[in-house]
């Protein structure tokens, strides 16, 4: 039988999404060592890193996660460019928001916002500590890479603060629409489930929009 | 009544088009929308212009013929509303209404503010009907469906092919119209033989015409003037994987 060859394409999006969407709550509660007092935290942080790094476990989730990454950005952007050729004539006058979301409507913007956040977050703990590039990072007191002090020294920099904090919104906005959206398109049809659905994309969206927001801030100010 | 309107005039397919603005005077608020175009395109014929082409059949809501799109909204200013049905009260006197095509690659525009459907009928054609032998109607009792499982079918049967949603969707997709003709029928016992080929085929076709992808911005609902829930969307979506499945 025929099968729509594209059709597949949306449900990549959704289902590397919602593994994402997983991952950035492991990712969050990880953060939150940050907020205890400072050696509490160095030891819990460097502890936690270094068995996350040793784990062979941690080490497939993590190509898993980078496959997702790049297979929802490149799932995304194929998707888009096909979008776009479905309507190459835009409206003079077009009062979208009457009838959707500004988010909805922008996902690829706001998606691709979130792709330089990660780039330049990749490249402020990634690069440094596993790939060891730009400058060494040191042990502390127990002989674990010190990723707190990574962490603690970034966002002393009122630049980088600034930067983590802002794109946390586009974050929230991407992780309300895509959440939600990404059960419709691996076809969850139940009405008052749905509903639910819409309820928990909200509350999760805030929880990881002020989450991942407020960390650096309260950092800087610590 | 006086309002400016700002219509899409386009000779032909391959012709470039233009918005071009016409000063409308004599309307009454009691008019409807098209009667307001009547009334222009006769004060264009009395100057010996050609006039605007636009599509009505009923103008009774119920054809689906009469899709524009006005003011920046699929059938104008209002939620699930067909072109038709809108009057000239939901203005104000001094108005500037801007009077668009549906804009999508799979509607080209063939005159003006008329564009080619076809797309649809060829989604139809692929499985939107049972193989069922024409002849006397059987009888009602035979089948027994239970009320909310009819009120479901009925819900999506009552789509009318206007192409509101794809003309509003920034994506021009068709996902509201095809789910809605699946659904209609893969809900029934009638339909439930065919359910697996109706279901590869209609959105097989849905996507070699050229119509977007989904993206659940959820603004074919709003302009829907049945109101047809992208819920639908998701369920063609559950169908499409269990075709993928079990067919």
């Amino acid at each position: 039988m025929a099968l729509n060859p594209l059709f597949f394409r949306k449900t990549i999006i959704a289902g590397t999404g919602l593994f994402l969407c997983i991952f950035l709550v492991v990712h969050l509660s990880a953060n939150c060592i940050l907020l205890l007092p400072e050696e509490t935290a160095r030891g819990l942080y460097n502890s936690y890193s270094t068995t996350l790094r040793e784990s062979p476990l941690i080490k497939i989730v993590a190509y898993l996660l980078y496959a997702s990454i790049l297979l929802h950005v490149f799932y995304a952007l194929l998707i888009t460019l096909r979008n776009r050729k479905a309507k190459p004539q835009k409206y003079v006058m077009n009062h979208s928001k009457e009838n959707s979301t500004w988010t909805s409507q922008n996902m690829g913007l706001i998606g691709t916002m979130i792709l330089l956040f990660i780039v330049v977050h990749l490249a402020n703990f990634w690069a440094r500590i596993k790939l060891g590039m730009g400058e060494a990072v040191r042990l502390d007191a127990v002989g674990n890479v010190d990723v707190y002090e990574v962490t603690s020294s970034l966002f002393h920099n009122i630049y980088y603060v600034i930067f983590y904090t802002v794109l946390a919104i586009p974050l929230a906005l991407h992780l309300h629409h895509g959440f939600k959206s990404a059960f419709k398109t691996l076809g969850f049809y139940h009405k008052n489930g749905l509903r639910i659905v819409a309820k928990v994309a909200l509350i999760y969206a805030i929880i990881m929009g002020v989450g991942f927001g407020i960390i650096p801030l309260i950092v800087y100010l610590k | 009544m006086k309002v400016t309107f700002k219509i899409w005039r386009q000779e032909g397919p391959n012709d470039k088009g233009a918005i071009r603005a016409y000063e409308v005077d004599g309307l009454t608020e009691d008019m409807s929308f098209l009667e307001a175009l009547d009334h222009l395109n006769e004060l264009l014929v009395l100057k010996d212009e050609k006039v605007i082409a636009f599509e009505y059949d009923c103008r009774e809501g119920i054809c689906g013929q009469c899709g524009v799109f006005i003011n920046g909204r699929a059938h104008g200013p209002h939620d699930h509303m067909t072109t038709c049905q809108l009057h000239m009260r939901s203005f104000k006197e001094g108005d500037t209404i801007v009077v668009e095509p549906w804009r999508a690659a799979s509607f080209p525009v063939i005159k003006d503010l008329i564009v080619d459907r076809s797309a649809f009928d060829r989604i139809i054609e692929q499985g939107a009907f049972i193989s069922a032998k024409t002849g006397t109607a059987p009888e009602a009792n035979a089948i027994p469906i239970p009320k909310a499982v009819s009120d479901r079918a009925m819900d999506a049967a009552a789509c009318i092919g206007c192409g509101a949603c794809v003309a509003t969707c920034k994506n021009s997709s068709a996902a509201l119209f095809t789910s809605a003709k699946i659904n209609h029928l893969n809900g029934l016992p009638q339909g439930r033989a065919e359910e697996h080929k109706r279901v590869a085929e209609m959105t097989y076709q849905m996507e070699i015409e050229g119509f977007g992808s989904c993206t659940f911005t959820g603004a074919c609902e709003v302009e829907c003037p049945e109101g047809i829930s992208i819920i639908n969307i998701a369920e063609m979506n559950a169908r499409v994987t269990k075709a993928k499945v079990l067919g």
